[in-house]
């Protein structure tokens, strides 16, 4: 196994992506969600992976990683309360149809 | 001690006026009261004044001033040269207007005395006392005033005050015209004054009566800017004194109360222009072709004003007219080098003219009519008090000796005769033309046959006042300031005649004047002559009374019409008046409205339309957008950083 930090970075970066391209993108607020997930995963990822080669006690990374857990478990919650809201208002979860702010 | 008496003539009619107006409703009664109180203590400090400094000729009495304002411009445009002056405030007295002073208050008291008579029936009698204490605050502010500025101050305040008094029956639209008139044609004149004012402050730093000395204006402005600042200010004297041509408004003002034109539209206020010819003589006098100018419009305004008057049916417009040509003598008298015979004659005519007003009134309120033909017909003749005070003005209006009139009036067709020919001309005609038409209406009221339902008029003519009861107070009221007035109009000619040694020319800074028998041959020929004319015309009343109102000749129109001069003013507000008018509206609502305002607006809310486009309302858009910024931010810093 090739120890070095690279790969990672890479996957990292691809994740990042893949959920920036899906929150821009996707017609559906659930969906959007899931992206979020994906950049904040991205996130854990770095730390992980700067902790374990760049730091003499990777735990610090691996702890950021768990916060980063929690803090996506608590923002899903209100997300999604939040969605459910504007659901049961409008039965709709489209992001484009919310645009009552318009100039 | 002195300052007191001062304070006591200017404000004294100030105070009566506030008060007038915070009295409560119930106490407005005493209002007349007030008003008297008030012109009688400016009278009588004035009167103490004059006692005490007469004859100390030479030198001012008081000179009391504050300065008021600094002014230090640096040399820019445009006028091309640092500014530096005080503006002063003060009272100036000196015998000049120490004269003037007294003739305005003790005249006021005599009218506010009268109109204790002729308004006693009038609803709005409280208003009409104050306005007239207003009048008299502002034209003692006038005279006394120190300076040019505070003198132009005072002057506007006395044209307000005419304004108000002129339109007192504001619910009659032909006052409310003639104050309109009156108001407008005095603002033309204001305005080259105020002009003047400015040259002549730019020019010398002070507008002290005491720095504007012929000399003085001379050197510091040269001759062609001395000729315009004199012009200038000569156009202020023109609206206020009803010179040639904005004399028009005058005789219109007879629609005020009939006290209020003995007052305001013949003794004083009208002749503040002369007053100030005469109290800025440095100014006029600085330059030739002013003074030329000035003896032309007032030979100009002279024989106009005669002219017109010889026409007339009303006894206000014969009188309205004859002030308008005395006027214009007077500023002959200053044209033809002889300020201080103008002032003379100024404050003769102040008596007999007041004196003539209020006898008019009497009549008038009697009658119940300003026709002449009327008053005759209704038995003028029989009262007794008006009639001798008629007789006694028009006698010395047209220069009877020894009335008033003769004295004063002889000075200055002297000081023509010294001019030039044509001056001395225009001035006997004058006279010959002013006695015609004060016999006229000496003879028309004397002669007329009384009729029957003319009688002591209780017939509603819905005319100056309601109908009459004569009491003491009443009776007393009316009688006695005409009687002193005719007393005074009498007695004043002795001031200033050669029997005297004229005191009041030496001590105005004159010569003594000399008698002269020619002068006072020629000046009995000419009253001979105008009364010869008026008897052969008017020895029956009923009869050049049909001629009046059938005549149709060119000559009858052209003085009918006033001799064009309203509709010459008439023409030239709508040709050149309107046209600046449009032209400026056109540039109001193009330029200003259009490009400017609306322009500005316009342009603002299509930036907003452009902004607007970016307010897409979608949330990923929004999103997007953001992240873009982010992206080259960083890439900003990190690139900023790595290099």
């Amino acid at each position: 196994m090739s120890a070095t930090l690279q790969p990672y970075l890479l996957i990292s970066t691809l994740l990042l992506c893949l959920g920036l391209y899906g929150v821009l993108t996707r017609r559906n607020l659930i969906a959007v969600l899931i992206s979020l997930e994906l950049i904040l995963n991205s996130a854990s990822l770095n730390f992980v992976a700067f902790g374990r080669f760049h730091m003499a006690d990777p735990s610090a990374g691996q702890v950021f990683a768990i916060f980063i857990i929690a803090l996506a478990a608590a923002e899903v919650c209100v997300a999604l309360s939040l969605i459910l809201l504007l659901f049961r208002q409008r039965r709709s979860v489209d992001p484009a149809s919310m645009d009552q702010l318009k100039g | 001690m002195d300052l007191t008496l001062l304070w006591t003539i200017q404000l004294a009619p100030l105070a009566v006026f506030a008060l007038i107006f915070i009295l409560p409703k119930n106490a407005r009664g005493i209002a007349p009261l007030l008003g008297l109180t008030g012109s009688a203590a400016a009278a009588v400090s004035a009167l103490c004044f004059l006692l005490a400094h007469a004859g100390k000729a030479g030198q001012p009495a008081l000179h009391y001033s504050v300065d008021w304002l600094t002014i230090d411009l640096p040399a820019a445009w445009p006028l091309g040269k640092a500014v530096s002056g005080t503006l002063k405030a003060g009272f100036l007295l000196d015998p000049l207007n120490l004269l003037m002073i007294t003739l305005v208050t003790v005249i006021s008291f005599f009218v506010q005395l009268f109109s204790f008579y002729y308004m006693r029936e009038d609803e709005s009698r409280p208003r009409y006392f104050a306005y007239l204490s207003f009048f008299s605050f502002a034209m003692t502010g006038l005279v006394l005033a120190s300076n040019l500025l505070q003198t132009f101050m005072f002057w506007e305040l006395v044209g307000l005050a005419s304004y108000l008094l002129i339109g007192f029956w504001y619910t009659k639209p032909s006052a409310a015209q003639a104050a309109r008139k009156a108001f407008v044609l005095n603002r033309l004149g204001d305005l080259g004054f105020y002009l003047g004012i400015v040259i002549l402050f730019v020019g010398l730093g002070t507008l002290d009566f005491t720095g504007l000395g012929k000399d003085a204006v001379l050197s510091a402005l040269g001759p062609t800017l001395a000729m315009a600042a004199g012009l200038l200010v000569l156009t202020g004297v023109m609206g206020k004194s009803a010179q040639f041509p904005l004399h028009i408004w005058l005789p219109d003002a007879m629609e005020g109360p009939t006290p209020v034109s003995a007052l305001i539209h013949s003794a004083t206020m009208v002749a503040a222009g002369v007053f100030l010819l005469v109290r800025a003589y440095g100014v006029f006098s600085a330059s030739e072709v002013t003074l030329e100018v000035i003896l032309l419009l007032g030979c100009v305004t002279g024989l106009i004003g005669a002219l017109l008057a010889t026409r007339q049916r009303d006894i206000k417009k014969i009188l309205a007219y004859s002030t308008v040509s005395q006027l214009g003598l007077m500023a002959a008298g200053v044209g033809a080098h002889a300020p201080q015979a103008a002032m003379f004659h100024l404050t003769t005519h102040a008596f007999f003219k007041s004196c003539l007003f209020l006898t008019s009134g009497a009549f008038i309120h009697r009658f119940h009519s300003n026709d002449i033909w009327t008053i005759a017909r209704g038995g003028g003749r029989k009262d007794l008090v008006p009639m001798l005070t008629l007789t006694v003005g028009l006698l010395s209006l047209c220069g009877l000796p020894p009335l008033s009139g003769f004295f004063s009036k002889d000075l200055i067709l002297e000081a023509a005769k010294h001019h030039g020919l044509a001056a001395f001309a225009a001035c006997v005609a004058v006279s010959v033309l002013t006695a015609y038409y004060s016999f006229r209406l000496l003879f028309i009221v004397l002669f007329a046959r009384p009729t029957a339902g003319h009688g002591h008029g209780h017939h509603a003519h819905g005319h100056d006042a309601g109908g009459h009861h004569e009491d003491l107070l009443g009776g007393l009221s009316r009688a006695l300031p005409l009687l002193l007035l005719a007393a005074l109009s009498i007695y004043a000619g002795f001031l200033g005649s050669p029997m005297t040694h004229s005191p009041i020319l030496v001590w105005l800074g004159g010569h003594e004047a000399h008698f002269d028998p020619a002068m006072a041959v020629k000046t009995l020929v000419i009253i001979a002559v105008g009364c010869a004319i008026a008897f052969a015309l008017h020895r029956d009343p009923d009869a050049s009374e049909k001629k009046l109102e059938s005549s149709k000749g060119p000559w009858a129109m052209l003085v009918d019409r006033r001799f064009f001069i309203d509709d010459a003013f008439v023409w030239v507000t709508k040709q050149v008046g309107l046209r600046i008018a449009s032209f400026f509206d056109l540039m109001d609502r193009w330029l200003v409205n259009g490009v400017l305002v609306n322009g500005t607006s316009y342009r603002i809310a299509d930036l907003g339309r452009l902004a607007v486009r970016l307010q897409s309302g979608s949330l990923q858009g929004y999103l997007a957008c953001g992240l873009a910024v982010l992206a080259v931010t960083l890439l900003w810093l990190t690139g900023g950083s790595s290099r």
